[in-house]
């Protein structure tokens, strides 16, 4: 940190609009938000600078962290489902022909140029008590009630999957596209079969790709609110949609503001622990400076 | 340690096909394919490796067939062209690649990564990742990760072509020097006829998928079977003529340029031939003699300075030849210089007889 301050003065312009931009857009509206969790909501709902902790107690009582650990599993349960799905599609596309490969990208993000709720709205229509699923079942007779998928958290966890998955794809696809395939060939050579040759290389050398991309869709599924709000009814209560309530319908600021911090901070801390994990692995950065390699790749 | 042999082994794909090849390697012997690219010689070690499935033939290491066995389940590994190590491990873990699969105890591991890293004098390295490698260490690793866990048969795939020429022929000596200690099969796949040369105990040359001629260096080189045998291991001067017995046991070939007393190899030779010399068989003469059987008057073009040999450029007619002196040839001579005229002449039993090609 200390030498990237001292440097301060070597930064290029584009660095600076770069440095603006993450300060007006990210670390000012946080530090308000921050700054506004320890301020009071007095009961004719004034708010007041009186500081206080009362707001972070309040967010630690069972019911919020209950909710907390519901958002939280529901997050990761469908980001190692766009693992499970994302990574063969990454793997498949690029092995692909570039003409394959381009057609499987681009279908990958047509959906995408759509409108957000209206892909959700989509979803509904599909998967409703009166979507195209439940009345394909009915007729076939394969159930007389139609399946609850809508307004469950099946029915969240499937949007999270399905909105979230492209972007999972993309970052694995780009580390596999990078993956050189003489590595797979020389461990099968030196005797492996192909599950360690996909745990014993393939997976350490696109495993940067991997744990950015999910972070990529663990964090703003923890966040997200319209797809909970929608897919999930009233039922299901997730972490996005507390806040938005206590923002918006309860009007007390500082207490969704206390709630916003706490998982800001807690995902900063969770991408900061990833970053220091992936620096303490062998790859690349902090070599020892020795030797120039050449030739090699 | 057994014999790895090839038979009727062929391969097809798209436009290319490698022509049925029949190859008996000897344990234990350096053995080189060489060819120009797209001669079918990376096939045949990639059908050797296992990451090919022959079209049709078979592969037989020993007594056991391993034409349809997985790369993982054959005692045969590779040295991969850009050496293809594993970038996430150190230098020591990649060594021990081979025996972790297996299984092996760690006492066990370690005492014979480090007895392969000493046999290639890498064992300084271990620590080191593998962008810290220079091209010369990439390539110790290289062959220290496939000789580890003492393979039958080891592939090497164009191992020297990433490597700045300066390094390679040194490079190249210490290689040969390993596999001589290590005693295992070697199979090298190869466009540099240098290097051909220089490593092989026997050597095959193919062309478009299909092997021309097999024979130790020596044999190639000087009793080449086939044309493009001839010019692709070094240069050669052409001249065309006629075969005839003018007595029985005694042979000539008469072209344009005259009538030169040649020596019949095995080889059934059609009338028209190719009599072929290499530069560095062919002698230089400031005057004409008559002791010399075969003889030609040229203008010397062009002269090379080479330090070790100095190399002319000599107009006979209308053919051109290339000639190629010792410096110890040229000392004993008064110095000879451009548009001088010289003689040419050659023992009569290095020329080499072919049939003519280009012409079928």
């Amino acid at each position: 940190m200390k030498k990237l301050v001292l440097r301060l003065r070597d930064w290029p312009p584009s660095a600076w609009i770069f440095f603006a931009w993450l300060v007006t857009l990210s670390v000012v509206p946080f530090l308000i938000i921050f700054g506004m969790s320890f301020a009071t909501r007095t009961s004719a709902g004034v708010i007041t600078w009186d500081l206080t902790l009362a707001n972070y107690e309040r967010a630690f009582h069972l019911v919020y962290l209950k909710v907390l650990a519901k958002t939280f599993f529901l997050s990761l349960g469908a980001t190692l489902t766009c693992l499970l799905i994302g990574f063969p599609v990454a793997y498949y596309l690029a092995r692909a022909t570039p003409e394959k490969r381009q057609l499987g990208l681009m279908l990958l993000f047509i959906p995408f140029w759509t409108n957000f709720i209206l892909r959700i709205y989509g979803i509904v229509s599909i998967f409703g008590n009166h979507g195209l699923l439940n009345q394909l079942i009915m007729r076939l007779g394969l159930t007389d009630t139609p399946l609850e998928i809508l307004y469950t958290r099946f029915g969240v966890y499937l949007g999270l999957v399905y909105n979230y998955l492209p972007f999972l794809v993309v970052p694995i696809f780009s580390a596999l596209e990078k993956f050189d395939l003489s590595l797979r060939e020389a461990a099968m050579d030196l005797g492996a079969n192909r599950w360690q040759t996909f745990t014993r290389v393939l997976l350490p050398n696109v495993r940067e790709g991997v744990a950015v991309g999910s972070l990529f869709v663990f964090i703003p599924m923890m966040g997200e609110y319209v797809i909970p709000d929608i897919l999930g009814g009233a039922k299901e209560v997730f972490l996005g949609r507390v806040m938005v309530e206590q923002f918006f319908t309860m009007q007390d600021w500082p207490f969704g503001s206390a709630l916003a911090s706490i998982l800001s901070i807690g995902l900063v801390i969770a991408v900061w622990v990833q970053m220091k994990f992936e620096r303490g692995k062998p790859r690349g950065s902090a070599g020892a400076g020795v030797g120039v390699s050449h030739g090699v790749h | 340690m057994y014999e790895l042999r090839c038979e009727s082994l062929a391969k097809s794909f798209g436009s290319f096909a490698l022509q049925p090849l029949d190859l008996t390697i000897q344990p234990g012997e350096f053995f080189s394919l060489l060819g120009p690219s797209g001669c079918g010689k990376t096939t045949v070690l990639r059908l050797l490796g296992g990451f090919e499935q022959a079209s049709s033939g078979r592969i037989m290491l020993g007594e056991r067939d391993i034409t349809r066995l997985p790369p993982h389940k054959r005692n045969i590994h590779t040295v991969f062209q850009r050496y293809a190590l594993f970038p996430h491990l150190s230098v020591f873990e990649n060594v021990a690649f081979s025996l972790r699969l297996k299984g092996l105890a760690r006492a066990e591991i370690q005492k014979r990564v480090d007895e392969t890293m000493a046999l290639t004098e890498i064992s300084a390295l271990a620590d080191r990742r593998i962008h810290q490698l220079s091209g010369g260490q990439a390539q110790r690793v290289a062959l220290a990760r496939a000789l580890v866990d003492q393979p039958a048969v080891l592939l090497l795939d164009e191992p020297f072509s990433a490597l700045d020429p300066s390094l390679r022929i040194r490079v190249r000596e210490e290689v040969r020097a390993i596999c001589k200690k290590v005693g295992a099969t070697f199979i090298l796949v190869t466009h540099d006829q240098e290097e051909a040369l220089q490593l092989s105990d026997r050597l095959a040359v193919m062309k478009e998928g299909r092997c021309l001629q097999v024979g130790t260096p020596k044999a190639i080189y000087e009793d080449p079977t086939d044309a493009f045998v001839a010019s692709f291991i070094g240069p050669v001067n052409e001249i065309r003529g006629e075969l005839s017995e003018i007595q029985p046991g005694e042979w000539t070939v008469a072209s344009s340029m005259g009538t030169f007393r040649v020596k019949k190899n095995g080889l059934a030779l059609p009338r028209d031939v190719s009599m072929l010399l290499r530069p560095e068989k062919m002698r230089l003469l400031r005057q004409r003699s008559n002791t010399q059987e075969n003889l030609l008057e040229g203008e010397i073009l062009d002269l090379t300075y080479l330090g070790s040999r100095t190399e002319y450029t000599i107009r006979t007619g209308n053919t051109v030849f290339k000639v190629s002196e010792a410096e110890m040839e040229r000392q004993k001579k008064r110095l000879l210089n451009q548009r001088d005229r010289v003689f040419l002449t050659w023992k009569t039993e290095d020329a080499i007889l072919l049939p003519q090609s280009g012409q079928k």
